[in-house]
């Protein structure tokens, strides 16, 4: 039986195809491709080397997946501690309490890609002290931006004693993409960390699961989807504008797409970006980006069609999962048996 | 600064070669002005270093690490990795096709390559673009000066300097570009007083600030800015384990191996 992503929207197919198809039952084949996958992530953020440190430690696996994951998060729980910190011990400590909160209402309602919560119903309120007084934990992302067109509400119920007056958005299946307003050279995530505690890394790990066929089954891809379309119709435009790259002829230090990605023939990529209405879009967080929503819909493929070799815990999240392709999909191979 | 006094004390202690531009970021370069410029190999990938890509290089974008890595394994001169990206931080904001010369307000940065050229072109041998170089301005990662980025190698392998065939366009090419960099770095740290990092970014600017201009104005402002800059892009100087105290040349391995690792064979038409 065969499963359309097109499903989930016109385009999520072709998407899917740019990361590469693969077959979870094959060995050979998952590990090829969560080691490509995973190393291209790695070569962005910039922890290509502590994850091929941790690989050379890797034993013989029967869940590659789930290894290389735990392998990812520790490089780049190393590389983050080579990095400056980006936030003082008051703000990380309070960022993280939320993130948890954050992750652990998300998980139940499968819907981790974009998180959001009234920062007054927090413990925290979201809000740390520093030498001015109580600031927000995190940016107030609610305009239009490149994943949606703003949330203006609802707003807080209670009064926030740093200034929230809007929901806490964040959105962590891009992490350190996480703001739609706000797409910065460097991801704004990576800065979540501090000498006392390191939030990014709990974010970091969302980024992972949803590379993971379970913790990607459970993740309502209906969200994914609109988060990407959205995208797509804020890009593509100025992703149009720029001229295919052609070997031999493509002009030096120029912005080019290539592959359906980015590429700067000769020159940096870090220093590169898109312009539009939405505001600066630096190049490798569209390459990221796009890998990011690329990646979660070909492992969603894979994962379907190896369903013969799902764990009942799979089975039991595809029947209850509100997620209509994907039940439907999981009760038409079971009618078929 | 005088950059009339700089291209005449370059030419006249013999360096022959690069003296790059400090003080200014550079604007990009849109195109190639001639179009003349060959292919070489591609940027460096993370899984060519020899070094580490993680520790203190701060903002340095990703993907030129690997670049600076290589220039520093190449040169044999330890620790030169980061102190390249400082300063190509300052020379070209790491844009590879950044150009001083092709906007309007750059009159001087032409008036320098029109002067280096002119006053130097009877002592070195002869430029197949030296009328273009001479009109170009500067440029590249580093900020070379376009003459003596293509005179890069007379003093020490006279005519069989790699880039005399060349185009000033081929300094866009970030291994080029290294190329210059790793040869002008060796030149001071073997030929002049460095007493510090900072020291390597006045003697970049002008050599002659690490001689009669030690302790001038713009030695202390270059020296200066050149600490500043560091702190912006986040590199620690003081960390030893990644950046000696001092760095030395002494283990440098000679011009024609340095271009042969980082650039290659040029294109027949150029070489």
């Amino acid at each position: 039986m065969t499963f359309d992503l097109d499903c989930y929207g016109d385009g999520i197919a072709a998407l899917a195809d740019q990361a590469g198809d693969f077959d979870l039952r094959s060995s050979t084949d998952t590990r090829d491709w969560y080691t490509r996958t995973w190393t291209t992530l790695a070569d962005t953020l910039g922890f290509t080397q502590a994850l091929s440190a941790e690989l050379s430690r890797l034993r013989d696996t029967d869940d590659w997946p789930r290894s290389i994951a735990m392998a990812g998060v520790a490089a780049f729980a190393q590389s983050l501690r080579n990095r400056r910190h980006g936030a003082t011990d008051n703000q990380a400590l309070v960022q993280s309490a939320v993130l948890r909160q954050l992750i652990t209402a998300g998980r139940e309602r499968g819907e981790l890609w974009r998180v959001s919560v009234d920062p007054t119903a927090l413990e925290t309120g979201a809000c740390y002290a520093d030498e001015h007084g109580l600031a927000r934990a995190f940016y107030p992302d609610t305009a239009p931006g490149y994943f949606g067109d703003g949330w203006t509400g609802p707003p807080p119920r209670a009064e926030s004693r740093c200034g929230w007056q809007t929901p806490l958005v964040l959105h962590l299946g891009t992490f350190p993409w996480v703001y739609s307003s706000r797409l910065d050279g460097v991801g704004p995530g990576l800065r979540w960390s501090s000498p006392a505690a390191a939030p990014a890394v709990d974010a970091f790990r969302i980024v992972a699961s949803a590379l993971d066929p379970t913790s990607n089954l459970r993740q309502d891809a209906r969200q994914v989807a609109a988060i990407f379309l959205h995208f797509r119709a804020q890009t593509a435009p100025l992703v149009a504008r720029l001229p295919l790259y052609r070997p031999g002829v493509a002009e030096v230090g120029r912005l080019h797409r290539r592959a359906g990605l980015l590429h700067v023939h000769q020159g940096s990529l870090n220093v590169a970006g898109l312009d539009g209405p939405r505001g600066h879009l630096p190049a490798p967080a569209y390459n990221y980006i796009l890998r990011r929503f690329a990646d979660f819909f070909a492992v969603r493929r894979a994962t379907v069609l190896a369903q013969a070799a799902w764990t009942p815990e799979m089975t039991r999240i595809a029947s209850a999962s509100p997620d209509p392709c994907l039940r439907a999909h999981a009760e038409g191979v079971a009618r078929a048996g | 600064m005088n950059r009339s006094l700089w291209i005449g004390l370059g030419a006249s202690l013999g360096i022959g070669g690069v003296v790059f531009l400090g003080s200014r970021r550079a604007s990009a370069a849109g195109a190639s002005p001639t179009g003349q410029a060959s292919e070489l190999a591609p940027l460096p990938t993370a899984s060519e270093a020899t070094g580490d890509l993680e520790k203190n290089w701060g903002d340095t974008p990703v993907d030129l690490r690997t670049l600076f890595d290589k220039m520093q394994a190449v040169s044999r001169i330890a620790g030169s990795a980061r102190i390249f990206a400082i300063i190509a931080f300052r020379e070209s904001s790491f844009i590879t096709t950044a150009h001083n010369g092709n906007a309007q307000g750059e009159q001087d940065e032409r008036d320098d390559s029109r002067a280096a050229y002119q006053n130097n072109k009877d002592r070195n041998p002869p430029l197949k673009y030296g009328e273009q170089a001479a009109e170009f301005g500067s440029g590249g990662l580093f900020g070379a000066l376009a003459p003596y980025f293509l005179w890069t190698g007379v003093p020490e392998v006279g005519k069989k300097a790699p880039l005399l065939g060349a185009p000033p366009e081929l300094m866009f090419q970030p291994r080029a570009a290294a190329f210059g960099a790793c040869v002008y770095l060796q030149r001071l740290l073997k030929h002049y007083r460095v007493d510090d990092h900072a020291d390597i970014k006045a003697g970049w600017a002008n050599p002659a600030l690490l001689g009669k201009g030690r302790g001038s104005d713009s030695y202390n402002h270059v020296r200066a800015r050149f600490l500043e800059d560091a702190i912006n892009l986040g590199i620690d100087l003081l960390d030893t384990s990644t950046i000696p105290p001092k760095l030395s040349a002494t283990a440098w391995p000679g011009v024609p191996a340095v271009f042969a690792d980082l650039v290659g064979a040029l294109p027949k038409e150029l070489s």
